[in-house]
């Protein structure tokens, strides 16, 4: 972690309450002054890394939710922001292992602390571009038309496995056997891509 | 339902957005689920978080560091020696750089009691692993004065005490502590008289001497 340069900003609470004592604090730049600002600055951006790793939203808020609940309690603000966030990456990573264990008995996705920490590092956000869709392009295109068909068709543009056979006028039983057949084809691209 | 259907009905509720649920899956399974959720993790516009959670979420956290806060002395009388619990609003109370964690054997709560600390720190973190790469916990090493260390692991099928040991970078242990699984899980913070610089990592070990895990500082 780089250090960022140290200024001295002094803090005041927005809304100083009439009769109550109003304290100036000096904080770090690069430090977060309270769990809320730990919070708000992170959620965005561990919500769409478990959600990338899950692919489905009740478990990446699930998941989202316990990295919160088990980091918050013995975070330490005087820490700087990177090592808050890397210290959330190796509780997403953890709680991430456990939920796979608990529902599928071995690791289907995993965080990697070192690689992935650019996902939590600034500046990032809803604008920033992912490297998913490049990817997910780049496998699709090496399957056969109606595997590549099923498979957007189902898994980019939300058809129901009916809507889907109706589309590509086969049977359900069909577009099944067509979606499976895609996917195993479109795993081995995958891996071919990463080597 | 067979081993087909069940693959099935889990990528059918991907593809639907819905909670998956669990599988009994093979490797060739895991390789198609995976792919699956690469493909439904890409769909256009999906992956931002739902606002209602997010503020839903906050309150939770909120609430949970407002009515956590346990006075020392008298969670001390009430858990009969334990050390206080504090949870959350040790996280609130560490603005000042006046709160963090001393040793405390507790579960399904986070463990810090209160004691002065440095503004500064130095933070280590690794994890915990299996001889065969999987992930069972985590650690983390704070440097101040005194340092800490705290972790939460999550073992398998496995209820009991377990025993951690810190090792330094010389091979010498130079602290060590026992906790208590429930259900697998648990979690355990202690401060240590060692620069954390100079550790090496740490060893989780059942009472009966079989290694579970170890995690090595980067």
């Amino acid at each position: 972690m780089s250090p960022a340069p140290r200024t001295s900003p002094i803090t005041v609470p927005s809304r100083p309450v009439s009769g109550d004592v109003t304290y100036l604090r000096v904080v770090d730049a690069d430090t977060y002054t309270d769990w809320e600002s730990v919070y708000r600055d992170n959620v965005d951006r561990l919500y769409r890394l478990m959600y990338a790793r899950v692919g489905n939203r009740p478990d990446a808020e699930d998941l989202t939710s316990e990295v919160f609940r088990t980091a918050l309690g013995p975070l330490r603000l005087a820490s700087s922001k990177g090592e808050v966030r890397a210290y959330l990456l190796v509780t997403a990573r953890t709680v991430l292992a456990s939920h796979w264990r608990r529902h599928l008995g071995q690791p289907v996705t995993s965080i990697d602390p070192e690689a992935d920490a650019a996902l939590l590092a600034e500046p990032s956000g809803p604008d920033e571009p992912s490297d998913a869709p490049n990817r997910i392009g780049r496998i699709l295109a090496t399957l056969p038309d109606r595997y590549r068909r099923i498979l957007e068709l189902r898994f980019l543009e939300a058809c129901s496995i009916k809507e889907a056979a109706q589309v590509m006028d086969v049977s359900v039983s069909n577009a099944k056997v067509l979606q499976h057949r895609a996917l195993r084809m479109a795993a081995k691209a995958g891996m071919e891509l990463e080597q | 339902m067979n081993r087909r259907r069940q693959l099935f009905a889990y990528l059918d509720a991907l593809a639907a957005g819905r909670r998956p649920g669990t599988l009994g899956a093979d490797s060739e399974d895991i390789d198609v689920v995976r792919t699956a959720i690469e493909l439904r993790a890409a769909r256009p516009g999906d992956d931002a978080p739902d606002q209602q959670f997010v503020s839903d979420l906050y309150q939770e956290l909120a609430d949970q560091a407002r009515s956590a806060v346990v006075p020392i002395d008298r969670a001390a009388k009430a858990r009969r020696g334990r050390v206080a619990l504090v949870s959350i609003a040790a996280g609130v109370a560490l603005v000042g750089g006046t709160v963090i964690a001393t040793e405390a054997i507790d579960q399904g709560a986070l463990a810090p009691a209160a004691v002065q600390a440095p503004q500064r720190s130095q933070v280590r973190t690794a994890t915990f692993e299996t001889a065969d790469s999987r992930v069972m916990g985590q650690i983390v090493a704070y440097g101040g004065s005194p340092s800490w260390v705290y972790m939460n692991v999550d073992v398998p099928q496995y209820d009991g005490k377990i025993i951690c040991t810190l090792q330094a970078k010389s091979g010498l242990t130079v602290a060590a502590g026992v906790f208590e699984l429930h259900r697998g899980m648990g979690a355990w913070s202690k401060t240590i008289q060692v620069d954390i610089g100079q550790l090496r990592g740490a060893k989780l070990v059942t009472s009966s001497g079989v290694t579970v895990a170890a995690a090595t500082f980067a």
